[in-house]
């Protein structure tokens, strides 16, 4: 597996998909810093803390952004050996079909953590620049647990997206996926059913914001059910498939 | 010599079409096996199925000695191959797209990626982006990463696809090199005729899923050897003539023709001899069938593309 991962890392060198998901990632935190400082223009008294910096990058990231960059993300590491016509080579080295998977999801937590980490660092960094309140460690320590653990939760909920990508074998269909996934996170963003839908339940637990109606225990089982789900099927579905194209 | 590939009723069915028909394949330990057949007679599926890419809807397949579909890791270790064209990272260089195999197959010798590029004249390219170079440069790395960890078996599909004449002698004189100095057994496939016929040492032809034959080139060579043909009116004397003359080789066959095996270049002088004997001579013909005739013969008469 170790040396699945250490190829892994080798594929993406040079690979302009890094540097353009790295880009993508600051969106959120740069367009949060634009929306504060518009605020700031307009009414010069307002507060802006770091708190609510942090907290709605984390939203938009978890919410939107994210769900569709790392839908992006996950296509490009597996759809990359059928664009690249190499998926045949590796599974005649041999390579295990179930390790190659793995040592796929293992590179894309990596990928997603670098991109969180990206969005909380360029978060604080603009939030020093502009001067925001209430930075205190607690506060960082805080919201440092809640993007990763908001980015875990969409990683595990990249096995559907897996699954897509691999069945389809293109971008297309997973953007499409990726986009339906957004409009439903929007949709459900002020109804109480958000913590019972998956990638929107992801935030509700990130930020251990849920509802009276339904217990917290729904919330991961709907994300936690949707992973393992995802994962059983891509699993099963790529052992079984032939490599003829 | 043993038989490193065996298939036994090797079936690929896509619903209703048999896309392999009952296989029966023997490759033999260090030989050159031609794999022939038109495209879509089903020589890649065939590949595919050997190399565990596709999975059989009935047979099985023994690679040296075992069941493939019980010690499939085991054996692949064992066996560098090539199916269709080789794909590769575009952004990496050839070094590095070599050392994922390397890593991979548990290569830990420092030169192999190195020795392997030389071998396929690549060395001087190694550091080149795998995304500038050209296909036969392409298909010459996908022989340098099959060879890496010293296959026994190497198994080729169509690898001079889309080469250009001179790229498709280079690919030969590899392969030729490698069964040579290495004594491995290769399995190529190819639908150019003339490719196999130059590297072949046996054949297996296979049209529309079915293995139509397996056979040496020697014996196919025998079979198909050069003659030369006299019509005359009478045979029997003919060929009492020609045995005085020292030819042993040769046939009489129906319609009093004599087909001589030997002696080609001697048509003008054989002639005068019938003739100064009585027997009349109405028709002189000198016949070659190439393996292209043969594979015709062999698949129907299908126009070969």
């Amino acid at each position: 597996m170790y040396n699945l991962i250490w190829t892994e890392l080798l594929k993406l060198k040079r690979a302009k998909m890094f540097l353009v998901s790295l880009i993508g990632a600051s969106a959120a935190p740069i367009m949060m810093f634009i929306g504060f400082q518009a605020t700031l223009a307009e009414k010069p008294a307002e507060r802006i803390t770091f708190e609510s910096s942090f907290y709605n990058t984390n939203l938009y990231v978890l919410v939107l952004l994210g769900v569709l960059l790392y839908g992006i993300i996950t296509s490009y590491l597996f759809y990359q050996e059928y664009a690249e016509d190499t998926l045949k080579s590796l599974l005649t080295i041999p390579v295990s079909r179930v390790s190659l998977i793995l040592s796929k999801m293992v590179m894309l937590f990596i990928w997603i953590l670098v991109l969180t980490l990206t969005a909380w660092g360029l978060t604080l960094i603009l939030g020093l620049i502009g001067g925001f309140e209430d930075l205190s460690a607690q506060l960082l320590l805080r919201t440092l647990i809640q993007y990763i653990v908001g980015g875990t939760l969409l990683f595990l909920l990249s096995t559907p997206t897996i699954f897509i990508t691999l069945i389809y074998k293109n971008y297309m269909p997973t953007m499409i996926f990726s986009a339906i996934i957004t409009m439903g996170n929007v949709a459900l963003a002020n109804s109480k059913h958000r913590v019972l839908f998956p990638w929107s339940a992801a935030h509700s637990i990130a930020n251990q914001e849920f509802v009276p109606d339904y217990p917290p225990l729904y919330s991961y089982v709907s994300v936690l059910g949707t992973a393992l789900l995802g994962l059983a099927i891509v699993l099963i579905y790529f052992r079984r498939t032939d490599i003829d194209s | 010599m043993n038989a490193v590939i065996k298939t036994t009723n090797l079936t690929k069915a896509y619903g209703k079409h048999n896309a392999v028909d009952r296989l029966q394949m023997n490759v033999l330990e260090g030989q050159i096996y031609g794999f022939l057949g038109q495209n879509g007679a089903g020589k890649t599926t065939t590949i595919r199925m050997l190399l565990g890419l596709i999975q059989p809807t009935e047979g099985q397949i023994e690679i040296f000695g075992e069941l493939l579909r019980k010690r499939q890791r085991d054996i692949l270790r064992r066996v560098g191959s090539i199916v269709e064209f080789s794909g590769f990272y575009g952004n990496l260089t050839a070094k590095e797209n070599l050392m994922i195999n390397a890593k991979l197959m548990g290569v830990h010798t420092r030169n192999a990626v190195m020795e392997a590029l030389e071998i396929a004249g690549l060395e001087q390219e190694s550091g080149k982006l795998v995304g500038k170079y050209s296909l036969g440069m392409k298909q010459r790395l996908g022989i340098a990463r099959a060879i890496l960890h010293h296959p026994e078996l190497l198994i080729l599909d169509e690898p001079t696809n889309g080469l250009d004449p001179v790229g498709i002698a280079e690919i030969r004189r590899l392969i030729q090199t490698l069964a040579v100095e290495r004594k491995v057994t290769i399995l190529i496939s190819s639908h150019i005729l003339h490719e196999i016929e130059l590297l072949a040492e046996r054949i297996g032809i296979i049209h529309e899923g079915k293995l139509l034959e397996e056979v040496d080139m020697d014996t196919l060579k025998s079979r198909n050897r050069k003659y030369v043909e006299f019509q005359v009116s009478n045979p029997n004397s003919a060929a009492m003539l020609i045995e005085q003359y020292g030819i042993n080789s040769y046939e009489v066959l129906n319609e009093g023709i004599i087909r001589l095996y030997t002696h080609l270049g001697e048509q003008g002088r054989l002639n005068r001899l019938f003739v100064e004997h009585g027997i009349e001579v109405s028709r002189i013909a000198e016949s070659e069938t190439q393996l292209e005739d043969y594979f015709v013969r062999l698949t129907g008469g299908v126009p070969y593309v």
